[in-house]
Parts: C-alpha cells; sequence; structure tokens
C-alpha cells in the first residue's frame, strides 16, 4: 500500500518561554521540531508498510528549512518526501493548508500512484486545532477516523482502534481513507544512521511549488483563509481563590473542603453527579 | 455588513453574502438517553451570541430515535430544533453525520454554528466547516460579537491557556467553532417554553466504514486530559501505596488519579498519568493536588482546571498561592477522612449537604485570604 503521512515542523514550545513582565511568550532562539504527535503516525504508517509492503512518502507544506523535518522521517525509514513550498502558501490557516495538503496528495497520485491511505497526528503542540485530517478527508471525498491507537488489514480493510472520552472503538474502514493517530499511542523507531546515508546519496525529496500544483492563488495562503486572527492577549495568572485553612484535626479538613466544594456553584453539580448520579 | 466582492474569492468556494445567513446552531450529540450534557452547555454562548445578533437558537438533533429530545432543548433556550431522524444514522461515522449538518446548512444557511468540544465534536466540526468552505476555530472558551458587522469573535487558548486569540471570519459565513465543555453551564430549564420543531429526512450518505465493536471504558480506564475530577499525587505521598488511597478517593467522586512527575519518576504511577509541561495538560472541573509542591512545570498543566484544591503539610509550599482551597496538614489522615465523610454523605443523601454548608461558610473559614 501507499501511505502518505503529513508532518509539521514546529518550534518546540516546551522550550517558548512566558516573560510575565511584558506578558508575552520568548520565541527568539527556540529550535525547531517535528510536531511530536507526527511522530507516532509516522510509525503506524511504517509498521503498515513493514508488514503489508509498498512505501511510505512523508509530505509538508512549509517554508524549506522544514526539509530537515522531512529528513528526520526518512531517517525512520520513510521511502520518499514531498515538501509543499510557495510564497504563496504563507499565511495558511487550516483550510487552506488542508487544500495544498490534498492537491499534494492527489499529485502524488498522478506522478507515483494510487495512495491508499493518509495519515495525520492528531494535533499539532503550535496550533493544535486537530482540523487537517478532516479537512483533508473532505477535500478528497475520503472516509476519516481520528484518535487511532492501532491498526491492521483484515479483509481487504483497515481495522483501526480508537479511543474517545468514554468507550474503545472498533472500526472497519474502507480505503483509500484518512486516519488521525492518537496522541502518545505508539513509540516513534529511532532515526537509523543507513537511512540518513540513503537520504544523502539518493536525494528522496521531491520539491512542488504552487506553480507545479497550478493552484488558484485565491485559494491558498493569506488570501484563501477564512480565518483572521484580529487579536491576541496573554493571561500571565490565572486568578484563584486561594483560600488556605489550617485543620483542627482531620476530619475538620475534609468537611472544611467538601463545604467549599457544595457552596462552589462551579463544583457543586459535579460532586452532587458523583456522589447521587 | 461589508459586502463580499466574489472576484477575490477562491473559486472553490461558493460566494454568498452574509447577510443571507441567520440564526446560531448548536449541533447536539445525542443517544436514545438523552442530549448530552456537553451539547446542552453550548446553548449558553448561543443564547448569548443570538442576544447581540438578534437572531434565534436553532437546536440541530441528528441519530435515531433522538427525536423525543427535541422538547429539552427547548426547554434549556433553544427557540426551535431541526430533528433529522433515521435508522441510518443509528451509528455515528463523521463523514455521515457531518454531511448531514451540511446539507442542512446548506438549505438554512445559519450565521453561526456552534460545536461542543468534544472527542467526536473536534472530529466532525472541521469536516463540516471544509466542506462549507468556511472557517473553524477550535476549543473556543469565550465568544463576543462585533454588533457593526455582525462578526463572531471566537476566543480560544492555544499554548496551554497562556496565550488567548480572538479569531474572526468576516468574509465567510457560517461561523463555526467548537467549544470546551464544562466551560459554559447548562442554561436552566424552563418546562413552560415553548418552540418549534422541523422535521427534516436528507439523503444519509453510504460510507465505506462500519463500527465493529464498541466497549464503555472503566472509570479508572478514562485518560485524565478527558478526566472531570483528578485526583493526583507528588512526592509528598512517599510511596506507592499512597496512590492505592488516592484512588479510593478518585472512586467516590467519579473521577482518576493522576501524578507529578516526581511521582511517575519514582515509579508510584504510569507516564500516561504524568500533569505538566513535560506531561499532559488537564481540564477537569476540580483538581485535587495532593502532596505536589506546585512547581511552575507542574502547574502549566493544570491551568485549564476549574478549581484546584491542594493539600499539603508545608504552610509555605507554593500550590497554596496557585490553588483555590488549601489544606494544611497530612495528607493521609485528610484523604482518608474525607473518604470517610464523602461515604457518610452519600448514605445520607443531598439533604444532608445543607448541614455541612451551615457548619462552614466560606467567609468564616477563611482564616488567610491571599
Ligand atoms: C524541563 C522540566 C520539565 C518538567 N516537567 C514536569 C511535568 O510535566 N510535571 C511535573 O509535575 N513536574 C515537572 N517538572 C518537575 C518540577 O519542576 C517539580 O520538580 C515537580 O513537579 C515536583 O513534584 P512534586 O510536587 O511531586 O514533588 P516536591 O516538589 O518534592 O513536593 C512534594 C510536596 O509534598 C509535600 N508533602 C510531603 N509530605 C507530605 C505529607 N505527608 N502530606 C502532605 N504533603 C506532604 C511537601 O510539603 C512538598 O510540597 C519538570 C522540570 C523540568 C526542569
Ligand atoms: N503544514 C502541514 N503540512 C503537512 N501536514 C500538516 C501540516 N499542518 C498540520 N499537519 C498535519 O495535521 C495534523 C493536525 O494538525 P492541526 O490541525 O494543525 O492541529 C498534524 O499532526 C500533522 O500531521
Amino acid at each position: 500500500m501507499r501511505i502518505v503521512v503529513g508532518i509539521k515542523w514546529v518550534p518546540n514550545t516546551q522550550a517558548v518561554r512566558f516573560d510575565p513582565k511584558t506578558g508575552t511568550l520568548i520565541r527568539t532562539g527556540v529550535p525547531a521540531i517535528v510536531n511530536p504527535h507526527d511522530l507516532p503516525a509516522a510509525e503506524l504508517a511504517l509498521r503498515l508498510r513493514d508488514e503489508y509492503g509498498g512505501e511510505v512518502i512523508v509530505l509538508t507544506m512549509a517554508p524549506p528549512p522544514a526539509v530537515q523535518g522531512l529528513e528526520h522521517i526518512l531517517g525512520m525509514g520513510a521511502d520518499k518526501a514531498v515538501l509543499l513550498t510557495d510564497r504563496a502558501f504563507a499565511g495558511a490557516d487550516t483550510l487552506a493548508t488542508s487544500y495544498v495538503i490534498a492537491e499534494g496528495i492527489r499529485k502524488i497520485e498522478r506522478e507515483i500512484g494510487k495512495v491508499d491511505l493518509a495519515v495525520f497526528g492528531q494535533e499539532t503542540i503550535d496550533s493544535s486545532t486537530a482540523h487537517i485530517g478532516a479537512q483533508v478527508a473532505s477535500w478528497l471525498g475520503w472516509p476519516y477516523i481520528y484518535y487511532v491507537k492501532n491498526a491492521k488489514m483484515v479483509n481487504g480493510a483497515l481495522r483501526v482502534e480508537r479511543q474517545l472520552e468514554n468507550a474503545v472503538e472498533t472500526f472497519d474502514v474502507g480505503l483509500p481513507a484518512v486516519v488521525s493517530v492518537a496522541m502518545k499511542a505508539l513509540k516513534a523507531r529511532p532515526v537509523r544512521l543507513s537511512h540518513k546515508l540513503r537520504v544523502k546519496l539518493e536525494k528522496p525529496i521531491i520539491v512542488w511549488s504552487n506553480k507545479d500544483l497550478g493552484l488558484d492563488p485565491r485559494c491558498v495562503g493569506l488570501k484563501g483563509s477564512p480565518t483572521i486572527v484580529s487579536k491576541v492577549t496573554y493571561l500571565p495568572e490565572v486568578p484563584r481563590r486561594k483560600i488556605v485553612y489550617k485543620p483542627k484535626d482531620p476530619r475538620d479538613a475534609a468537611r472544611w473542603i467538601l463545604a467549599q466544594l457544595f457552596q462552589d456553584e462551579k463544583t457543586r453539580e459535579a460532586l452532587h453527579k458523583a456522589l447521587w448520579g | 455588513m461589508p459586502k463580499v466582492d466574489c472576484g477575490k474569492l477562491c473559486p472553490e468556494w461558493p460566494c454568498e453574502q452574509p447577510d443571507e445567513f441567520k440564526n446560531v446552531w448548536v449541533i447536539t450529540e445525542a443517544s436514545e438517553e438523552g442530549v448530552s450534557e456537553a451539547s446542552l452547555q453550548m446553548l449558553t454562548p448561543a443564547l448569548e451570541i443570538a442576544g447581540k445578533l438578534g437572531s434565534k437558537v436553532v437546536g440541530v438533533l441528528i441519530g435515531y430515535n433522538v427525536e423525543r429530545h427535541a422538547e429539552t432543548l427547548i426547554r434549556h433556550g433553544a427557540d426551535e430544533v431541526i430533528v433529522v431522524d433515521s435508522e441510518d444514522l443509528k451509528e455515528y461515522y463523521p463523514e455521515v453525520y457531518g454531511q448531514v449538518v451540511v446539507d442542512l446548512a446548506r438549505k438554512y444557511k445559519p450565521e453561526v454554528i456552534l460545536i461542543a468540544a468534544t472527542m467526536r465534536g473536534r472530529e466532525m466540526g472541521p469536516y463540516i466547516a471544509n466542506t462549507l468552505r468556511a472557517g473553524i476555530t477550535a476549543d473556543c472558551t469565550d465568544f463576543d460579537v462585533d454588533e457593526k458587522t455582525r462578526d463572531v469573535l471566537l476566543i480560544r487558548p492555544p499554548f496551554a491557556a497562556i496565550m488567548l486569540a480572538y479569531i474572526k471570519t468576516p468574509f465567510r459565513r457560517p461561523q463555526i467553532g467548537t467549544a470546551r465543555p464544562n466551560v459554559f453551564p447548562v442554561p436552566p430549564a424552563d418546562d413552560t417554553r415553548k418552540g418549534e420543531i422541523i422535521r427534516e429526512t436528507v439523503q444519509v450518505r453510504k460510507t465505506r466504514t462500519r463500527l465493529v465493536s464498541r466497549t464503555i471504558l472503566k472509570r479508572e480506564e478514562i485518560p485524565i486530559e478527558k478526566a472531570e475530577i483528578i485526583v493526583s499525587g507528588g512526592k509528598g505521598l512517599g510511596g506507592p501505596e499512597g496512590f492505592k488511597l488516592l484512588e479510593e478517593l478518585a472512586s467516590i467522586l467519579g473521577g482518576v488519579v493522576a501524578g507529578s512527575r516526581k511521582a511517575v519518576d519514582a515509579g508510584w504511577i504510569s507516564h500516561e498519568r504524568q500533569v505538566g509541561q513535560t506531561g499532559k495538560s488537564v481540564k477537569p472541573i476540580l483538581y485535587i493536588a495532593v502532596g505536589i509542591s506546585g512547581a511552575a512545570q507542574h502547574m502549566i498543566g493544570v491551568r485549564e482546571a476549574t478549581r484546584i484544591v491542594a493539600i499539603n503539610i508545608d504552610p509555605e509550599a507554593p500550590i497554596f498561592n496557585q490553588a483555590d482551597y488549601g489544606v494544611i496538614g497530612d495528607y493521609k489522615e485528610i484523604v482518608e477522612s474525607l473518604i470517610e465523610e464523602l461515604k457518610k454523605l452519600k448514605e445520607a443523601g443531598p439533604e444532608a449537604v445543607d448541614e455541612l454548608i451551615k457548619e462552614y461558610t466560606i467567609q468564616e473559614a477563611a482564616v488567610q485570604q491571599g
């Protein structure tokens, strides 16, 4: 099977610090990484290829430095990579991003061959919208499923297991399809030196600009994005009640806590539900 | 309202003017048992937005054997309910349910669509928006309206709620957002309210997906990022047996246990249950931090907890400055007492709460307001 994995090259938000004085995020000098939630997605794709044959193509829409992210997934063992890059793609929201990704997948189908599965991470650490998987499915008209923990082929369909808030579900998904892989679902394999050497020798990275995709400039980047960020504010500290109690004895402590929680309109209902349904 | 210049729009999108759209929709999740709590909560921001726009709130109810729940939506504030009730909708598949909403939205042209950001809502929302070629904003915690342009500001907290981004879609309608469960209350029910119920039949799309099985999770298996009540333990528990006690408390509260990094590193609890910068961000209604000092890397993971209770032996522990209700003392005895008191309350019934509250009013107990 031919599997496309979408990844994003993102600032490492763990290294982004918050400056309480200015109330802004300090992003300078923050290194970029492959979005951590895309690694389980790549791992799932590689496992499926290892089991059933075929190839894994890693794809990103991004400025050129994201090649490093593609190289990381190639280093894990992906077969090919596609970089969709163009000034015209800048400033895209998720609708415009997913459009370019979907068109990239269509071009892969035209030039390389039929795609059976597109795999995405659940969300990115820099925006956490979890939009792209569903949007790509919408553009392509493919079925899709989120929060996938593992997958295997059963009678020609992809059998996936996923977990919701309160249930575990198993689906058979007819291909081609889109799946988004749950965060931390699988441990990603390490990058191997032999793969990295192959990347150096074979340069399996295809670069397509908007000229190659031939998309109307009104449909991509900022122009193709319905959403606009009109303002950003910062919340340095969450307001808390900060009521501290020194109890006479443990029973007093317990009863005091419960009295507060039952008087507090934010928690009262949850406690009622827990105790008396 | 500004006019949209069709020549500037992507030709993949239908060109429509914002003033062709009206009403605020809430897409609800319902089963035979009823409408989900998270969906009812969406009526609160919907009523607020509709109030500012001077429009109606419309509930959209999709599924099989769900029609009788339309009244529930009306009692809680919907002016109208559109019902699509079909055996073909017995099982939920995101693109199938999503397509039903798309077809309805193409017919009725809502100005705003709100969806609870449950896992299914987050799955279905972007499909609906994309198929309508509209924008969508995920996980909103607040909304506002620019009354001049009728633009809804969809407010979301990326970066663990350190930031608030105000997002609008000035030249596209509907304006679509998913909103966090447990941020908004369910509007109070009014049994005298009347509303119109509109039955719609739509061609339900076939899918290549088939549900093979569904198993309901046991309480203790619920992932911490989805739990409404969390009892979390730190280094102060002193050992793994401390977590047995916390699990007992969590079980009475219908919650789950979690831990600090030090508790995880000590091997007392699994790493999927770590809260914080290198663990998970959680959004419970109640977070009970037991024997946790309140380090910044831990607290970043609980910014979105509605209320925090801290139990710590050290009166100087930084967590007391970042919690709503703090109690100074040895956790073991306090948690044991909590379990005992909760058992007694459960037995005695909701009436016993009054007595408890009489004993402690918030003002009297506030020995140390910070
Ligand atoms: C890059 C980085 C990332 C990190 N990421 C995380 C993260 O994701 N999550 C996280 O939690 N930490 C994280 N940390 C670690 C963090 O800085 C703290 O070290 C950690 O949170 C402390 O855990 P603790 O509160 O359980 O332990 P401690 O700080 O040791 O606190 C134990 C507390 O228990 C109290 N106590 C002791 N005995 C009792 C008793 N009998 N009854 C009641 N109270 C008692 C003590 O007074 C004390 O306040 C990170 C650190 C770094 C540098
Ligand atoms: N620019 C991009 N190029 C390729 N894939 C992406 C891009 N942005 C997001 N994705 C994929 O979509 C998933 C969800 O991202 P998001 O909707 O931004 O939270 C990510 O985990 C990636 O797999």
